[in-house]
């Protein structure tokens, strides 16, 4: 099938939640189907873009997506058929109006997109694929949100249907905030049911899939290393996971492969995972398209991941791509890429030589009266990426990228919640032995204390001086590790402490995985030539003797 | 010379967004056109300009200076482009100049070189260069007693800003109206700055505010590729403002006398590349100052270049190695040269997209920091048509100029609402809207004019708008090929054949673009390498 014409949709202006990602879907579509023999033709309003660009498609029609608009221009175009799964919720949300004005939609069936948007259809899904998701309700009232509120116990999560980026989306730790929450997420989308689902607190984890259908390519599973909670376009991510259990990986390949054939996804699929204390994999987001995470997922895996889905949408299968079902595993020590299967996962497999740390960025100093503390709802304007071959040299090259500046021989302080005080002391421990000051907040420090670790005891934000904000404005800091426990007064001092960390550029670390690594990492920080310097191409497609030296020309 | 290092902006923050990736993928597959091989520094992974496919080698690396040193070291370049990575790269290409860095791996800026780049962004020296070329900057003053404020109080233009130095946040600032005014403030002001300094500087609020986008070459050739004008006068940063191109208010005088400025300006700065410059226009004379200069692609040669047709980065970057003007072929027509300057015959709206819907308690007030993350361009055959088509695309809850409700507004109050006054005087995300219910409630022209300082032209098209009804988006209805055609952008205005299918719709009779369409071969296999 060659010379047909595709509409392929934009995504419109950049706000939060929806960035340049798109952009970049768009782009790789259009390359894709002229690839192939296509007439690829470009609907989009946004000026800053390269989809935009004259001489990015066939043709380009510089018009707002929206129906009617894309209806014209499907119809002026003749179009045997229109993208709608690489510009965002803004192309997406137009598929089944597309279909019904009689458009042919590629890839993904639209009836598909609304059965992974649509609660109850969603529900029904997953209980067929016997996979859990956090128990909780699609309620119209807010007695019903009470009522759904005391079946799963509180903290729940309440979030308006269908909207973008996590809008209006907040976490309620008792029945007093319930109302107000609850509020705000119906007025986000009035007349759409408000979602009431419990709040499993554990390890977030992403993948983007390529699927045709039958089989599912999972290009790369991301973890994310900030506390769930927060938003996954605001928590920091690393590929490969640095923290999952082999049972944990496979599960999450095998669940995600189920929904895309399930669904019948053709094309990308994004679908999040929180993995609570036992082990036991959650699903708590579908989206039937391609996501912010596509890019760098494509760089750091080396798959094209838009070109398979383009293909794919076409009709093509993996299999005649030289792919199939399972999870990528990069090619490394001289081994070509491969599938692993879920058996073969489950033995263990290593799915890169690399590792990347995406890091997100803010413009807080730029609007005032915004509270920079995160969390369910998406905050960031844009994001970083740390590439290296260890985990620690990839977080400092992400919160370097970011902004972090680091201050050498700066204090690292520590204020933990009460399941984590061991391993705080471990840290602790490590931290001492390299010669770094420690401050500590109360419990914290008592723990440290019993342990033999010298610190310094700080206050807590509301309480006298010294405390830990005034070492913060000082200048002093080098790193602030906070975990905070899920008591209200807890989550509002964190909210401060993670305002002054952003004004005075301090690492803020909220999870104690990694803190751990960045304790570890602080060494990369005081002594970065160990960190490697390198093009993409070398860290994905290593000479067999990687890590390398350095070059002899090196300023090392 | 065979390797150029091009350096990007990083991670999207407000003001520095998306349209530097795409200056920077034109640029990369500019010069590789020319043969050269790119290497590319950015930490930014979401971007088109870290593919293996845009440049030759790609370092998604921190840019920091430690970084792009090591990257040199390793690579070589023969070049670097500091001009493509918005002021993250500006200043990172400064910084490895200034710490001999480039001088010691042998590696040539291209491009607007330094010493301009300085000269356009130092305020003192800027100033020192105008004043050369005679053009002229706001007037200001540096005060530092009692006695030299007394003796200004007679001189100073009002409305005047004061500036105390060296206080918390600019604390005891602000514009005054009056020497009884400025005497009271000037002398707080001076008691408030811990080195008892102040500025004054002629204030230029309300005044028309309007740019250029300028090309010049080694040998000197300039053009103006467009000029645009804000719809929100001055006070609002650009970014922040509605832009419409080109200009509409402007006499034919005062379009000549201000591209003849920013071509003096771009001459004396010997820019070899794009450059941006902002002027302010007094609405009721031939006045005019010169705000700011942006030595670089920016926000606004994205615009330029869509609004256009015209490729600013992608010139831009062939100008940097050596071409003249009238050696670049215009991409768009192929039968052209870069150094005709585009002609429009269309009317092109942008309306920036503010991140207020998801911080409901942020502050909306515009002003000169800039807080919208993204913009919206529409293009039709007239600005009523392109005004409510960008308002269509912005996905936001109106869907045109529809009837707003000023906060705090009361209902018995009636037109003469003072909530209502507050939202034309005070520029935040919904003045537009504002503009509208003024007029739609029946206040004149004149009034909205007065308090809002918007040019009547635009007022009288948003009154036509309003008198209209239902705002005329004639496809609003769903029904979706009724009464529209496609126009060309061709940048000559049909002076020229043109080849490059860029649309926009309009509700004419006439489709230039089903000509373009027949003429592509059946099968259509455009095949991109």
């Amino acid at each position: 099938m060659t010379g047909k014409t595709v509409v392929v949709l934009g995504s419109g202006p950049i706000r939060i939640g929806q960035g340049i990602e798109f952009d970049y879907s768009c782009v790789h579509c259009v390359w894709a189907l002229q690839e192939m023999g296509h007439r690829a033709v470009i609907v989009n309003n946004n000026p800053e873009t390269v989809s935009t660009d004259f001489d990015t498609g066939d043709a380009l029609y510089f018009e707002p997506v929206t129906l009617p608009d894309v209806l014209s221009v499907v119809a002026h175009e003749e179009a045997d058929g229109v993208m709608v799964q690489f510009g965002g919720q803004t192309a997406i949300n137009l598929a089944e109006g597309l279909a019904a004005a009689g458009a042919h939609v590629l890839g993904t069936p639209p009836e598909a997109i609304a059965a992974a948007e649509d609660r109850g259809q969603f529900d029904a899904l997953l209980a067929r694929l016997g996979v859990p998701r956090p128990p909780g309700r699609a309620v119209r009232s807010l007695d019903e949100a009470r009522a759904a509120a005391e079946e799963v116990g509180y903290p729940v999560l309440v979030r308006p249907s269908f909207v973008l980026g996590g809008r209006a989306m907040e976490i309620v730790q008792g029945p007093a905030d319930l109302e107000g929450f609850y509020r705000e997420a119906d007025a986000a989308n009035p007349g759409q049911p408000v979602l009431v689902d419990q709040y499993i607190v554990g390890t977030e984890v992403e993948v983007d899939v390529v699927s045709d259908g039958v089989d599912t390519l999972v290009p790369g599973i991301m973890e994310h290393i900030d506390r769930a909670g927060i938003h996954s376009g605001d928590s920091m991510t690393v590929y490969p996971p640095v923290g999952l259990s082999r049972e944990v990986e496979a599960r999450v390949v095998e669940v995600a492969c189920g929904i895309a054939r399930a669904l019948g996804v053709r094309g990308l699929m994004n679908v999040q995972f929180v993995v609570d204390g036992e082990g036991t994999v959650f699903v708590i987001e579908v989206n039937p398209r391609a996501s912010r995470t596509v890019p760098y997922l494509s760089k750091v895996t080396g798959v094209p991941m838009v070109r398979l889905a383009t293909r794919c949408a076409l009709g093509e299968s993996l299999a005649s791509l030289g792919y199939g079902s399972g999870l990528w595993c990069s090619p490394e020590d001289g081994r070509t890429g491969y599938v692993a299967t879920e058996a073969e996962i489950l033995q263990g497999v290593r799915q890169a030589g690399l590792f990347a740390v995406k890091a997100p960025v803010f413009s807080f100093q730029k609007l005032g009266h915004v509270d920079p503390a995160l969390g369910p709802e998406m905050k960031s304007t844009g994001e970083v990426l740390g590439v290296d071959f260890t985990y620690e040299a990839a977080l400092y090259k992400a919160l370097v990228a970011s902004g972090v500046v680091f201050k050498p021989r700066g204090q690292v302080i520590l204020t933990v919640a009460d399941d984590d005080k061991p391993a705080a002391v471990a840290i602790g421990r490590r931290l001492h032995e390299r010669g770094y000051p420690i401050g500590a907040t109360g419990g914290t420090h008592d723990a440290l204390a019993a342990a033999g670790v010298p610190s310094e005891r700080l206050g807590k934000v509301q309480e006298g001086s010294p405390n830990l904000l005034e070492r913060l404005f000082e200048g002093r800091v080098s790193l602030m590790v906070n975990t905070p426990g899920r008591a209200e007064q807890a989550t509002r001092e964190a909210a401060r402490i993670r305002r002054a960390c952003i004004e005075t550029g301090v690492a803020c670390v909220t999870s104690i995985d990694t803190a751990r690594a960045l304790a570890d990492a602080l060494d990369v920080f005081e002594y970065p030539s160990p960190a490697c310097c390198l093009t993409l191409g070398e860290y994905l497609r290593p000479a067999p003797s990687h890590p390398p030296a350095e070059p002899a020309d090196s300023i090392a | 010379m065979k390797k150029i290092l091009v350096i990007g902006s990083g991670p999207i923050v407000i003001g520095q967004a998306a349209e530097f990736d795409y200056a920077g993928t034109q640029a990369c597959k500019s010069l590789r056109e020319e043969g050269y091989e790119v290497v590319l520094v950015n930490s930014n992974p979401a971007t088109i300009m870290t593919d293996e496919e845009t440049a030759d080698r790609v370092y998604i690396e921190p840019l920091t200076v430690e970084f792009c040193e090591r990257v040199i070291a390793r690579e070589r370049p023969d070049g670097l482009l500091p001009t493509l990575g918005g002021q993250t790269g500006l200043n990172l290409a400064s910084q490895l100049a200034e710490q001999g860095i480039l001088e010691r791996y042998g590696v040539r800026l291209l491009g607007t070189q330094l010493d301009a780049i300085r000269k356009a962004e130092d305020r003192e020296l800027f100033r020192a260069l105008m004043r050369e070329i005679k053009q002229p900057v706001p007037e200001s003053w540096i005060v530092e007693s009692d006695s030299e404020l007394e003796a200004l109080l007679d001189v100073v233009p009002y409305p005047c800003i004061v500036r105390p130095a060296y206080t918390l946040g600019g604390t005891g600032g602000g514009v005054v109206y009056s020497r009884e005014e400025l005497w009271e403030t000037g002398r707080k002001g001076l008691k408030l700055s811990m080195r008892s300094q102040i500025m004054l500087e002629r204030s230029l609020l309300g005044w028309k505010e309007v740019e250029y986008e300028v090309m010049r070459d080694g040998k000197g050739n300039c053009i103006t590729v467009c000029n645009m004008e804000n719809l929100d006068p001055m006070g609002v940063h650009t970014g922040d403002s509605i832009v419409v191109a080109p200009s509409q208010t402007l006499s034919d005088v005062e379009y000549h006398m201000l591209r003849n400025a920013s071509l003096r300006i771009i001459e004396a700065l010997k820019i070899e590349g794009g450059c941006n410059v902002q002027l302010a226009v007094n609405p009721d004379s031939f006045d005019y100052y010169v705000i700011e200069v942006n030595p670089r692609v920016s926000r606004s040669s994205a615009l330029a270049s869509k609004a256009t047709g015209y490729p600013i980065a992608r010139v831009a970057a062939k100008i940097a190695v050596g071409k003249t003007l009238e050696q670049i072929e215009n991409a768009v027509t192929k039968t052209t040269k870069a150094c005709f300057e585009p002609a429009l015959d269309y009317v092109v709206v942008k309306i920036p997209r503010w991140p207020f819907d998801k911080f409901p308690g942020g502050d909306r007030r515009l002003s000169t920091q800039m807080k919208a993350t993204g913009e919206v361009m529409a293009i039709d055959r007239t600005f009523e048509a392109a005004l409510l088509k960008a308002v269509r695309g912005l996905e936001v809850k109106a869907k045109g100029l529809d009837s707003w409700h000023p906060q705090g507004e009361d209902s018995t109050n009636g037109d003469a609402s003072d909530a209502l006054r507050a939202a034309l005087a005070q520029p935040t995300d919904e003045r537009l809207w504002a503009l509208a219910e003024a007029l739609r409630r029946g206040w004149s022209v004149e009034e909205v004019n007065r308090v809002s300082r918007v040019d009547p032209w635009f007022l009288r098209k948003i009154q036509g708008i309003v008198r209209a009804g239902s705002p005329g988006h004639p496809r609003q209805d769903g029904d979706a090929t009724e009464g529209s055609v496609y126009k060309m952008v061709d940048t000559c205005a049909g002076e020229f054949e043109s080849f490059t299918p860029y649309f926009y719709a309009t509700a004419e009779s006439e489709d230039d673009a089903a000509t373009v369409l027949e003429r592509r071969p059946a099968a259509a296999v455009v095949a991109m390498e």
